[in-house]
């Protein structure tokens, strides 16, 4: 008797239980963004979150005072997921790369590219190897053949300066994923393809200029150990690409005010040239969908849209 | 069960050569005999890392996120065992064989009710937490609902079997005598054989929350926040100093959980944790009444678990997550077969993965779970003269904190560490996910040994024999039947992890998913999906197929 008490307790205290968790769902709903008026973004975590966190929290600051309506940041921990939170509308607008870009656009019809860093015009990949491994520097293209039968390392598997434009210049010099010793790798991000290189897990790897260049300043290279051996020709990376949702709610002349707003961060602006420096940036410019034709021609040569 | 030709050999024998042929057939697909796996020129790195786990970082910052990151991870490890409890309840007791043959007196719908339900709840078990992750991600959004669902439904259809398992294992006697004495079938269900089954229950909840931890790390890795995403993040941006400071958070939420899971357990006069392949009945102590005054304890928790990471309970039949459902379900459909061919080397690669892992697992295991007993103690098993020294203590507690250790840190995790010093392949796949079962197993093994029956070894020990002698010839026979279906079910467990460490490019099925999850080509993730369930199934069946015949011999 004592134990059916016991489970009849049990239950009836379970009941508000649950009704509380209905009751508090109008509020926590009220964090998505398709139903209010906060203007929330989010980034590819292509870096260390600790940083993008601060980034995004000047940035959001920013922006809400320049659109006058609430703007937050929300972190995302992996590319795809990024894509698929913008697909169903919990991020308004996001700094994606070239090729989640473009992934994203592709399944919310409507969707536009907004603005760019001025370097994402002439974006780089550089290839690099421990120095153990013999392979000396490259000159062409064609020469990546040199690559055939070392271990080689990409970053993240959507990552387009880790990933796709260096598999496709790959394919341009007839090397393909099974020419290489083992599996090729998927390190996840450029600081860790730097790791790996460096500790000789793999022979060579590829990874974001921008991301190498920084490192070099900051002295966090071994450069006994590993260097560039190819610098990539020049394509379209990271870009703000927005969600077409954001026009009925905020008014049709909506993504012109954000894309002006990014405009206008000026360097002389001491807060403005932090926002800057964390983006790595001198200033945005405008973008355009069809500016990415070509990463979306490279995507589907190599199977990563479908 | 042994073929004629095979009948000199005992089926144990023969089970034994099958699993040795295994191994080394699955060394030889991770290339070991082919070509170099070890990598002399990553352990300076690997150095950084061990060093640094004797001054981790201890900043007033630093700790402030740990404690908040270990919290949300036990605060998904709540929430995800008390709704995988509760389906388990409900489930449990519909795929039971005692609620259809007894209660329901549905003897003709017995194999059709039984069955089907057995067989519907098959699917949610072989997808692995993360897969289910990935998918309500799909449908919810950016939602702590998400990984709380993904706890919850494999780890609800998992313990729904078991549930039901143990309801068909308890005797039925008080059940018959009820009914055949005209009291209603239900409610005679529920005065004799759900509390006479209630501890064994119990027991398998509180192991449950164990699993859970484990697996709330493991989804913080894909997005749940977190000690897993902690961990991950500073892994790859090599702090070691702040990653040994999330260890040791790790380590000390899963010991704690461990030790009250264990302290709750005794109490209740029910140490063991799952009982396999034992069928003499449990020793059924009356539980302590003051248990009773824990419930209201539990509740409080699960309802602050529930307030704290706020998951939106309005989204689970929204009109939006309907839409989206749709939207994923016509993306699937119809299904991609084009890249098959490709599929039958990485299952191949795949079973060698597990057959590696379990390896280690069980070898490492076997090392470790002696020295973790209290078998050496003085007083102990082995140490009934009650020679006190030093020795035994600290040997036990080594052996405990390297077990903790193991189990503690997710599977990828280990890869990722093991990846500097081996190539790439499927190795440092198996070995991740060999440490981390490891960990589990030589727990397993230990309690096993702490709870062997008595009599028969103190007879031997009290004749005079030596303890080497009492180990050689009374615990190790004792125990090796139940280490072996330990293993087999771990064995089990591995072939669904294979996924998790496929995502760090260990290789395998798990390595093509994610591949194919980045390109959101789910017509052809669906077909590599259910390869990936057909092998779940056939690792399945042939461990049961083993089990079987091992008790039968």
């Amino acid at each position: 008797m004592k134990r059916l008490l016991v489970s009849g307790f049990l239950s009836l205290s379970l009941l508000p239980l649950a009704a509380c968790s209905n009751n508090s769902s109008p509020n926590s709903s009220a964090n998505s963004a398709a139903q209010t008026k906060t203007f929330v973004t989010g980034a590819i975590p292509d870096q260390d979150a600790e940083k993008l966190q601060r980034l995004y929290g000047k940035l959001s600051q920013y922006l809400e005072a320049e659109l006058k309506i609430p703007v937050s940041y929300k972190p995302v921990t992996d590319y795809t997921a990024a894509v698929t939170a913008f697909k169903v509308g919990d991020l308004d607008m996001v700094w994606f790369g070239g090729l989640t870009g473009v992934q994203a656009r592709l399944q919310v019809p409507g969707a536009e590219a907004l603005a760019q860093r001025d370097i994402d015009a002439k974006f780089h990949s550089v290839f690099i190897a421990n120095k153990n491994s013999g392979i000396g520097p490259i000159n062409d293209v064609k020469e990546l053949t040199a690559l055939k039968g070392h271990s080689f390392t990409f970053g993240s598997e959507s990552s387009t300066s880790g990933r796709l434009m260096p598999q496709y210049f790959l394919q341009q010099a007839g090397v393909k994923l099974e020419d290489f010793k083992g599996q090729s790798g998927f390190s996840q991000n450029h600081d860790a393809t730097i790791a790996l290189v460096t500790a000789g897990t793999y022979d060579a790897g590829v990874l974001n200029e921008q991301v190498w260049q920084k490192r070099l300043q900051e002295g966090k290279i071994d450069r006994s150990k590993i260097d560039v051996i190819w610098r990539s020709p020049e394509y379209y990376d990271y870009h703000w690409v927005i969600n077409p949702s954001v026009k009925q709610r905020f008014g049709d002349d909506f993504p012109q005010k954000v894309q002006a707003a990014l405009m206008k961060l000026d360097p002389n602006v001491p807060e403005q040239k932090e926002i800057l420096e964390l983006f790595g940036a001198t200033k945005f410019v405008p973008t355009k969908n069809e500016n990415y034709a070509r990463i979306e021609q490279v995507g589907r040569e190599i199977g990563k849209i479908k | 069960m042994s073929r004629p030709a095979f009948r000199f050999i005992s089926p144990s024998l023969q089970w034994g050569m099958i699993g040795l042929v295994a191994i080394a057939l699955s060394l030889w697909q991770a290339g070991l005999f082919q070509q170099t796996v070890v990598n002399l020129n990553g352990f300076p790195l690997l150095w950084r890392f061990v060093a640094a786990s004797v001054h981790p970082d201890l900043s007033y910052d630093l700790l402030a996120t740990t404690l908040q990151a270990s919290l949300v991870t036990l605060a998904y490890a709540v929430c995800g065992t008390f709704l995988s409890v509760t389906i388990g309840a409900i489930a449990g007791v519909f795929c039971s064989e005692v609620w259809w043959l007894e209660v329901l007196r549905a003897k003709r719908l017995r194999y059709f009710g039984f069955h089907s339900v057995r067989a519907i709840l098959a699917f949610p078990r072989a997808i692995h937490e993360l897969i289910w992750g990935l998918f309500f991600l799909n449908i919810w959004g950016l939602d702590p609902l998400v990984a709380v669902a993904a706890i919850a439904i494999p780890f609800g259809a998992i313990t729904a079997k078991v549930f039901s398992e143990i309801l068909d294992e308890t005797p039925r006697q008080p059940l018959l005598t009820l009914i055949n004495s005209g009291v209603a079938p239900i409610t005679a269900f529920f005065y004799t054989l759900l509390p006479q089954a209630f501890l064994n229950l119990l027991s398998y909840s509180f192991y449950r929350f164990e699993c859970s931890i484990r697996s709330a790390a493991v989804l913080g890795i894909i997005g749940a926040g977190g000690l897993g995403y902690e961990i991950l993040l500073s892994l790859q941006s090599l702090r070691y100093e702040q990653l040994w400071t999330f260890f040791y958070a790790l380590l000390i939420l899963n010991g704690g959980v461990d030790i009250a899971s264990a302290t709750l357990r005794h109490q209740l006069g029910c140490a063991s944790r799952i009982d396999l392949n034992s069928h003499r009945p449990t020793k059924r102590n009356i539980p302590n009444r003051r248990i009773f005054s824990l419930f209201p304890i539990a509740i409080a928790g699960v309802a602050l678990s529930f307030w704290y990471i706020q998951p939106d309970l309005s989204k689970i039949g929204s009109p939006r997550s309907q839409q989206l459902l749709n939207q994923i379900v016509q993306t699937s459909l119809p299904p991609n077969f084009t890249g098959m061919a490709e599929l039958i080397p990485l299952s191949v690669e795949t079973v060698a993965m597990s057959v590696l892992a379990i390896a280690i697992a069980a070898s490492g295991g076997l090392l470790l779970a002696f020295p973790a007993a209290q078998i050496f103690l003085p007083g102990g098993l082995l140490n009934r003269r009650g020679k006190a020294n030093l020795f035994p203590p600290v040997l036990l507690a080594v052996a405990r904190i390297m077990l903790l250790l193991c189990r503690a840190i997710p599977a990828p995790i280990w890869s990722l560490v093991v990846l500097y010093i081996l190539f790439p392949g499927i190795l440092p796949g198996a070995i991740g996910l060999g440490l981390h079962n490891l960990g589990i197993l030589g727990r397993l093994f230990a309690e096993v040994t702490e709870n062997l029956e008595q009599p028969p070894l103190k007879a031997l020990s009290a004749g005079g024999t030596p303890d080497s002698l009492v180990f050689l010839y009374g615990v190790l026979p004792a125990t090796m039947p139940r280490f072996l279906a330990y293993t087999l079910y771990r064995w089990e467990v591995c072939m669904r992890e294979t996924v998790i460490v496929g995502l760090v490019g260990a290789g395998g099925l798990g390595r093509l998913l994610t591949e194919q999850l980045s390109s959101f080509d789910y017509q052809s993730l669906i077909v590599t999906l259910g390869a990936f369930l057909a092998l779940t199934f056939l690792v399945d069946w042939i461990s049961g197929r083993v089990r079987r015949s091992l008790r039968s011999s």
